[in-house]
C-alpha cells in the first residue's frame, strides 16, 4: 500500500485503547520485527495514553516518529460515550406522527417472566424529539415535501437553547432522501453550526425505530470522536509522525479520520474487531483459512466465525445491552460490524448457587475492583480465576509475570465456604465444576453463533487469546468439537496485530426492492458502477493504487414474503439477464446450508445491494523471536494440577514459553506459561509448535486416564 | 443426577430451543411470526412433556403448546410414526385455542426409536372462513379446521392437505410458507439435539428431563411457600361483544401449592370471544410463574404446584363449537386480575392494557390486481410495578412485538399518519402506568376496505393497585367519533381514516406519594401535562417560557414546592 508518509518509512503502528489498558504494536515491515507496548488507559484523555505508549516505543527502538509509515488506531471511546451517556445534547426530528418510534421500539418485552426488567432508554429525552412535516411513500413516492420553514425555525431556537446536535429520520428516507437533505439544508442555514447526521446516509435501510436509533447515535457521538482524533492527529504531528493515519471501523475495514469523524457510529467495538481480524491473520498464517476466534479476558468472552479468513459482518447490532447481554436490552445500531456474540463469561466471572441449588457462573463480574478472592483486594466472592488456581492452573508466583501475587489460600477458603460446602462437595469438586460451567457457557454461546452462520463448530479449530482464553481453550476446543487448538503467541496483545493486518476499506450499501426475475440491469449496474467508485475515490484519496483495489459485491435476497435475507455473492462486471440463474442458486446453496432445506416453490426477491472496496491486505511477517539458548530446556518445572481424565491432582510440566522454539513437540497434559497467560492442555493431547510460534494443539490418539 | 451434569445438559438443551427459534423466525413468511414473535418453540421428552422452550415467545403459545403436545401425541402414538413425519393441528380444544395458530410437531429419531419432539405454535397470516374477528357465532364460521394429521409423511409433504390450505386461505404464500418454516425450524432443532446426544452418548433425554423438571417444581414449590396461605380473590370486567364480561378469580395459597379458580366468571359468550381452557391454563401458569419464580428456566415442573379450574360452558372454558377467533382478549386479562388478587400478600403490579390489538386490514391497493391482507399487532402501557413505572407501548402479558410503520406500508398500501405515546393515558400513581399510544390509519386505494379490529378496555379501564388510579381508556375512532360495536367489521370509504388509541396501564400505590422530582421530570418530558400533575399528583408546576417555544428545555419548567405541599395535604385531608 502506498501512503503519504516518507518513502524510507518502513514502519507502522498499531494502537488499541482498551477500559484498562492501552496497547500498541508497532512493526517493521522490511524485517517483520515487532515491539509491544502497554501502558494504563487514560480516561481524561485517552490521545495521552497513546502519546505515551507510542513514545516509549519509539525510544526503546531507537526509532523517531517519522520512521512511521503509517499509524492504525482503535478505541473505545464511542461506546464508552453512549454507555456513559457523555455525547452531544442532540434533538431528533422525525416524520410528524412519529417522534415517539425511538421509545416505542418493538413493544416487545425481551425476556418474557421477569415483571421487572427495563427498556433501553433513548439517546434523545422525550423534550428533544419534534414533529416535521413531510411524508413520503413507501417505494419512494413523494406525498408530502418538508417544511422547510418550519425547519429552519425550529433549528434555528435549538441553536439558541444550545442544542448541539440534529439527527434527521424520515419514514421511508431509505428509498427516497430528498426531504431529509432538503431538511438538513435547511438546519445548515438557520443553524450553521449544528451537527446534524440523517438517516439516508447514516443508516439508509427499512425499519424506523432502528433507522432512527442509528442516527441519533451517530450525531450524538459525533463531537467527542471529533475533538478526540483532531487532538490525537495534532498529538502525532507534534511528535514529528508524517505518516497516514487511520481509524479501524467495527466492520474490520480501516478509514480515514475524515470519514470516521462523518461517521463515528462506525468505531463502535473497534478493539473487539480487531481480536477477530488478528486470529484470522493468524489462521491464515498457519494455513488456516476457517477458525472461531475466542477472546475471553475479564468480563466478557467474545467469539467469531472465521470463514475464508474474514470474520463475518453483521448489520445488526445492539450497543449498551442492559440486561445480561440480551438481545433487545440494548439500542439498535444498524452499521457493519464483526459478527461477534458477547457473553458475560471471564476471569471475574463470579460464581454462586442458585434458587435450584445449581452451580452458575457470571453473568455478573467482580472486574479488576474488588477483583477474584485471590487478588487480595477485598473479593469476597469466588471467581473463575480462584478455581482456575485452586486447580493448578495458574502459578500464584507467576501471575503477570510474577508482578502480582495471588492468594490461593483465600480462594480456596470462599471456594469452600460458598460453593462447596452448601452443595456437599469437595473444593476440588467445586472448581472444577465452575471452570466446567464457564466453558459449558462459552462453548453453548459459540455452538449457536457457529449454527447461525450456517457452519459445524465440529469444522472449526479455534483460536484462543486473551488474559484468560489460553487457560479456558483447550476445554472449550474440546467442548465444541473443535479439530484442532491454536494459541498465538503474546496472547495479551493479539488485538492490536489486528490493527496492522486490516486493509483500508469501505462498505457502502443501498435499499432497492426488486423481484429476481424482474431486476433492472441497467438500473444495477449503475448503482454497482456509482459505489465502486464512490469506494475508489475513497481509497485512492487515502493512497492506495488503483490497480490494487478491489471491490466485493453482495445482495441480500429472501423469498418472496419472508423477513430475513440471506447473502448472497454478486459477479463483477457488467450484469446482465445470464446472472439470474447463478443469483438464484447461490440463494438456494446459501439457504440449504443454513437450514438443511428448501422453502416452499415460491419467487425470490432482492433488497438491499452491497459493496465493500477494499485496499491490500498488508502482509505481515510475523516475529520469530530470539533463539533460545541451546543449553536451557523450556521445561521449567512441574506442578500439581487437576484433570478430570484423573478424577484428581497430577504432576504437570511446566514450559517457558519464550524459550519454545519451532518444530517442538509435546504431550499434554501441560502447561505453557507467558508473562500475560497461560496455556493448559488436558492429558494426550499433542502440542506443536509452528513456523509462527503459534502452539497447535491436537487431541491424543486413544484414551488416557483409568 | 450430579448438579453439575446436570447444569451442563440444561444449558444445552436451551441453546438448541434457542437455535430453533431462531431458524423459524429467519425462515417464516408472515410479519405476523416474523416481525411480531406470535409464536413458541420447545423441545418435548418421549412423554410429550415439555422440557425447554426458547427465550421468546408469547405464553399463551407455549404453555398452550406444552398441554396440546399430549393430545397429538394420543392421536399419533410412536407405532404410527416413522422417521420423516411432521404433525401438525390448529384444533382450537387441542392446542392454542384459535384456529389460526398451527402446532407443528416433529418427532426426533435416533437408532429407529422416538427420543423426544419439537413442536413450535405461530399464528397463521389467514386461516380462511371470515377474517379474524370476534363476530363469529360458531368455530365454523372462523376458517379451515385442521384435525391432528401429517404435514409430512417419511419427508414427502403431504400435496393434498397444501393445496387445501391454499384454496381455502387468502394469503396461501404466507400461510403455507409458514409451515414450511416451522418444520424447518423443528429439523434445526432435531439436528442439534442429535449432536448433543452423541456428544455425551445419551440414549435418551428422559431423565435428564425428568430431572430438571422435578427441580423446577421444587423451585417452584419454595417460592410458593413464602406467599401467605389464604383465599385471595378478585374480579374485573372485560368490554365483551354484546356485553361486558366479568372475569372472577379465587386464588387459593395452601402451603406448596396453588389452586386458581374462575368460578363466578361469565357464561360463554355467543361471539368469538371464548377461552379453550387450555389458554385458560396457559395464561394462569404463566401468570404464577412470573410472579414467584421469573429466573428458573420454563418447562412442564413449573405447571405442577398451580392448579387451574373453570367450570365447564364459562367464558374461560368453552365448549364446542363456541366460536374463539379472539379468545386472546378474555386470556390476555389472566394475569392481571390474579395479580389484583394477590395485592396484599404479594404486591407485583397493576392491570395494564393486558389485551394487545391485533387488527386485520383488507383492502386493494390503488394499481394492483391483488387484495391485501395484513394483521397489525399493536401494545398500550403496562401496568406500574411495585417500585418502578409501568413500561410505555410494551406487550403484557403477551410477548408479541409490534409492527414497524415502514413494513406495515410496504407490505400493504396502508398508511400510518401517527404513532405516538398518549400523554396522562398512565394510571398516576406512586408510581406510574405506562402509556399508551395514539394510532392513526388511512389506505391508499380507491375502493371500500375493511378492518376488523379486536381491541377491548374500551369501556373497563385498566385499574390501579394499592391506592393507584386507573390507566387512560382505549379508543376506536372513525372521524373522530366513538363506534357502537368497536369489535365488528368495520367498511371503510378511501379517504376515510380510523384511530386506535391504545390505553394506558394502571398506576400503584397513592399517586400523592409520588417524588415530585419524578412528576416533574415525566411534565418536561410530556408524559404527563401540567394540569394532569395538579389533577393527578397534587404537583403544582407552571411552565415559565414563552407560549410560542417549541424547544422546551428541564430549565423552563418550574415546581412550586409549597403549592405542591398545600395542595397534597389538602387532598390528603380529604381522603
Amino acid at each position: 500500500m502506498k501512503t503519504s508518509g516518507s518513502p524510507a518509512a518502513t514502519f507502522r503502528i498499531g494502537v488499541d485503547i482498551g477500559g484498562t489498558f492501552t496497547d500498541l504494536m508497532l512493526i517493521d515491515d522490511l524485517s517483520g520485527e515487532t515491539v509491544v507496548g502497554k501502558v494504563l488507559t487514560t480516561p481524561d484523555d485517552p490521545s495521552r495514553g497513546v502519546e505515551e505508549v507510542l513514545v516509549r516505543a519509539l525510544d526503546r527502538s531507537g526509532l523517531r516518529a517519522s520512521d512511521v509509515r503509517h499509524l492504525v488506531h482503535g478505541t473505545t471511546l464511542v461506546t464508552n460515550t453512549i454507555i456513559e451517556r457523555k455525547g452531544a445534547s442532540t434533538a431528533l426530528l422525525a416524520t410528524r406522527g412519529f417522534r415517539d418510534s425511538v421509545e416505542i421500539g418493538r413493544e416487545h418485552r425481551y425476556e418474557l417472566y421477569d415483571l421487572f426488567l427495563e427498556m433501553p432508554v433513548p439517546l434523545t429525552p422525550r423534550h428533544l424529539r419534534f414533529d416535521v412535516p413531510e411524508r413520503m411513500a413507501a417505494g419512494g413516492e413523494m406525498l408530502r415535501e418538508v417544511d422547510e420553514e418550519f425547519v429552519e425555525a425550529l433549528a434555528a431556537e435549538l441553536a439558541e437553547r444550545g442544542i448541539e446536535a440534529v439527527a434527521i429520520s424520515f419514514l421511508h428516507s431509505f428509498a427516497n432522501p430528498a426531504n431529509e437533505r432538503a431538511a438538513r439544508r435547511a438546519v445548515n442555514r438557520a443553524a450553521p453550526r449544528m451537527r446534524v447526521s440523517i438517516s439516508s446516509e447514516v443508516a439508509p435501510e427499512i425499519r424506523e425505530y432502528e433507522r432512527a436509533s442509528t442516527t441519533i447515535a451517530n450525531v450524538y457521538v459525533q463531537p467527542l470522536a471529533e475533538q478526540y482524533l483532531s487532538g490525537l492527529e495534532g498529538r502525532l504531528s507534534d511528535l514529528g509522525f508524517e505518516g497516514s493515519f487511520f481509524v479501524m471501523l467495527s466492520s474490520g475495514g480501516i478509514a480515514t479520520v475524515d470519514t470516521a469523524t462523518r461517521f463515528p457510529i462506525r468505531l463502535l467495538e473497534s478493539g473487539p474487531a480487531a481480536g477477530a481480524l488478528a486470529a484470522a491473520s493468524l489462521g491464515a498464517d498457519a494455513g488456516v483459512d476457517n477458525l472461531l476466534s475466542f477472546d475471553m479476558g475479564g468480563t466478557t468472552a467474545k467469539l467469531c466465525v472465521i470463514a475464508d479468513r474474514r470474520p463475518a459482518v453483521t448489520y445488526d447490532f445492539e450497543v449498551d445491552r442492559r440486561y445480561r447481554f440480551r438481545k433487545g436490552s440494548g439500542l439498535p445500531v444498524k452499521v457493519p460490524v464483526i459478527e461477534m456474540i458477547e457473553i458475560g463469561a471471564g476471569g471475574g466471572s463470579i460464581a454462586r448457587i442458585n434458587p435450584l441449588g445449581l452451580l452458575k457462573i457470571g453473568p455478573e463480574s467482580a472486574g479488576s475492583d474488588p477483583g477474584p478472592v485471590c487478588y487480595g483486594l477485598g473479593g469476597t466472592q469466588p471467581t473463575v480465576t480462584d478455581a482456575d488456581l485452586v486447580l493448578g492452573y495458574l502459578d500464584p508466583h507467576y501471575f503477570l509475570g510474577g508482578r502480582m501475587e495471588l492468594d490461593a489460600e483465600a480462594a480456596r477458603r470462599s471456594i469452600e465456604a460458598r460453593i462447596a460446602g452448601p452443595m456437599g462437595l469437595s473444593v476440588t469438586e467445586a472448581a472444577w465444576g465452575i471452570h466446567q460451567l464457564v466453558n459449558e457457557n462459552m462453548a453453548n454461546a459459540a455452538r449457536v453463533h457457529v449454527v447461525e452462520r450456517g457452519k459445524s463448530p465440529r469444522s472449526l479449530p479455534l483460536a484462543a487469546f486473551g488474559g484468560a482464553g489460553p487457560v479456558h481453550g483447550y476445554r472449550v476446543a474440546e467442548l465444541t468439537g473443535s479439530p484442532s487448538l491454536v494459541l498465538p503467541p503474546s496472547a495479551g496483545v493479539t488485538s492490536a496485530l489486528g490493527f496492522l493486518v486490516a486493509p483500508l476499506a469501505f462498505d457502502f450499501v443501498q435499499s432497492h426492492y426488486a423481484r429476481l426475475d424482474d431486476l433492472d440491469w441497467e438500473y444495477l449496474n449503475r448503482l454497482f458502477a456509482y459505489l465502486e467508485r464512490q469506494g475508489t475515490e475513497l481509497l485512492t484519496a487515502s493512497g492506495v493504487v488503483p490497480d490494487e483495489i478491489t471491490h466485493a459485491r453482495s445482495v441480500d435476497i429472501r423469498y418472496i414474503g419472508q423477513g430475513h435475507e440471506v447473502r448472497v455473492p454478486v459477479p463483477g462486471g457488467s450484469l446482465g439477464e445470464d446472472d439470474e440463474l447463478p443469483l438464484q442458486q447461490s440463494f438456494d446453496r446459501v439457504y440449504r446450508e443454513l437450514y438443511g432445506r428448501s422453502g416452499p416453490a415460491v419467487g425470490l426477491e432482492a433488497l438491499t445491494w452491497r459493496v465493500v472496496s477494499s485496499g491490500p491486505a498488508p502482509s505481515i511477517h510475523q516475529p520469530t523471536g530470539d533463539p533460545p539458548p541451546a543449553d536451557r530446556g523450556a521445561l521449567k518445572g512441574m506442578r500439581p494440577a487437576y484433570f478430570p481424565e484423573y478424577s484428581d491432582y497430577r504432576d504437570t510440566p511446566v514450559y517457558d514459553r519464550y524459550l519454545l522454539r519451532p518444530g517442538d513437540e509435546m504431550t499434554g497434559q501441560a502447561i505453557i506459561e507467558e508473562r500475560e497467560s497461560t496455556a493448559v492442555v488436558g492429558p494426550g493431547a499433542r502440542i506443536r509448535v509452528d513456523s509462527q510460534l503459534n502452539l497447535v494443539v491436537t487431541p491424543g490418539v486413544g484414551d488416557v486416564g483409568e | 443426577m450430579d448438579p453439575i451434569f446436570l447444569e451442563v445438559l440444561w444449558n444445552r438443551l436451551l441453546s438448541v430451543v434457542n437455535e430453533q427459534q431462531v431458524a423459524l423466525m429467519r425462515t417464516a413468511f408472515s410479519t405476523i411470526v416474523r416481525e411480531t414473535q406470535d409464536l413458541a418453540c420447545g423441545v418435548f421428552n418421549t412423554e410429550g412433556a415439555m422440557v425447554a422452550q426458547s427465550l421468546t415467545g408469547t405464553p399463551g403459545h407455549i404453555n398452550a403448546m406444552a398441554t396440546g403436545m399430549r393430545h397429538l401425541l394420543a392421536e399419533y402414538p410412536p407405532d404410527r410414526l416413522v422417521e420423516g413425519d411432521v404433525l401438525l393441528t390448529n384444533d382450537p380444544w387441542m392446542t392454542a385455542g384459535q384456529i389460526n395458530d398451527i402446532t407443528v410437531a416433529t418427532p426426533v429419531f435416533r437408532g429407529g426409536r422416538i427420543v423426544g419432539y419439537f413442536a413450535n405454535t405461530c399464528h397463521a397470516a389467514d386461516i380462511g372462513g371470515r377474517i379474524l374477528s370476534a363476530e363469529a357465532r360458531e368455530v365454523y364460521e372462523e376458517g379451515l379446521r385442521l384435525p391432528i394429521m401429517k404435514l409430512f409423511r417419511a419427508g414427502e409433504i403431504n400435496r393434498d392437505l397444501i393445496r387445501l390450505i391454499r384454496a381455502n386461505v387468502r394469503t396461501p404464500d404466507e400461510t403455507v410458507g409458514d409451515l414450511y418454516a416451522q418444520t424447518t425450524s423443528n429439523e434445526v432443532g432435531a439436528r442439534a439435539l442429535l449432536e448433543f446426544m452423541d456428544e455425551f452418548d445419551l440414549d435418551s433425554i428422559d431423565p435428564v428431563a425428568r430431572e430438571i423438571m422435578d427441580r423446577s417444581e421444587e423451585a417452584m414449590r419454595r417460592s410458593i411457600e413464602t406467599i401467605p396461605n389464604g383465599r385471595y380473590e378478585h374480579e374485573t370486567w372485560s368490554d365483551g361483544f354484546e356485553e361486558p364480561i366479568r372475569i372472577k378469580v379465587a386464588v387459593v395459597v395452601e402451603d406448596r401449592d396453588i389452586h386458581i379458580d374462575f368460578a363466578g366468571s361469565s357464561p360463554q359468550s355467543r361471539r368469538g370471544i371464548n377461552v379453550v381452557f387450555n389458554y385458560t391454563h396457559a395464561y394462569a401458569s404463566f401468570a404464577m410463574k412470573a410472579a414467584v419464580s421469573p429466573e428458573v428456566p420454563h418447562n412442564e415442573g413449573a405447571f405442577r404446584p398451580v392448579h387451574v379450574s373453570a367450570p365447564p360452558g364459562s367464558i374461560l372454558n368453552c365448549r364446542p363449537p363456541a366460536a374463539v377467533a379472539s379468545r386472546h382478549i378474555l386470556g390476555h386479562f389472566l394475569p392481571g386480575v390474579i395479580f389484583g388478587a394477590l395485592a396484599e400478600a404479594l404486591p407485583l403490579m397493576a392491570a395494564g392494557s393486558d389485551p394487545i390489538w391485533i387488527s386485520v386490514w383488507r383492502g386493494r391497493p390503488a394499481d394492483q390486481q391483488d387484495l391485501f391482507t395484513f394483521s397489525l399487532f399493536q401494545c398500550g402501557g403496562g401496568g406500574a410495578r411495585a417500585g418502578k413505572d409501568g413500561l410505555s407501548a410494551t406487550g403484557f402479558p403477551s410477548g408479541v412485538a409490534g409492527v414497524p410503520a415502514e413494513a406495515v406500508e410496504t407490505l400493504s398500501s396502508l398508511i400510518q399518519h401517527r404513532r405516538e405515546l398518549r400523554p396522562d393515558s398512565g394510571g398516576p400513581g406512586r408510581y406510574r402506568g405506562g402509556l399508551g399510544q395514539y394510532t392513526e390509519m388511512g389506505c391508499r386505494t380507491e375502493e371500500a376496505w375493511t378492518v376488523s379490529a379486536m381491541v377491548d378496555r374500551i369501556n373497563h379501564p385498566p385499574e390501579g393497585m394499592l391506592g393507584g388510579g386507573p390507566g387512560a381508556r382505549g379508543e376506536f375512532l372513525l372521524a373522530g367519533q366513538e363506534r357502537g360495536q368497536p369489535k365488528a367489521l368495520l367498511t371503510l370509504r378511501p379517504d376515510q381514516r380510523v384511530q386506535l388509541n391504545l390505553p394506558g396501564g394502571g398506576g400503584f400505590g397513592d399517586p400523592l406519594d409520588r417524588d415530585p422530582a419524578m412528576v416533574l421530570a415525566d411534565v418536561v418530558d410530556g408524559y404527563v401535562s401540567v394540569a394532569g400533575a395538579q389533577r393527578d399528583y397534587g404537583v403544582v408546576i407552571r411552565y415559565t417560557g414563552p407560549a410560542e417555544r417549541m424547544v422546551r428545555l428541564p430549565e423552563d419548567y418550574q415546581m412550586d414546592e409549597s403549592a405542591t405541599e398545600a395542595l397534597r395535604s389538602e387532598r390528603r385531608g380529604l381522603l
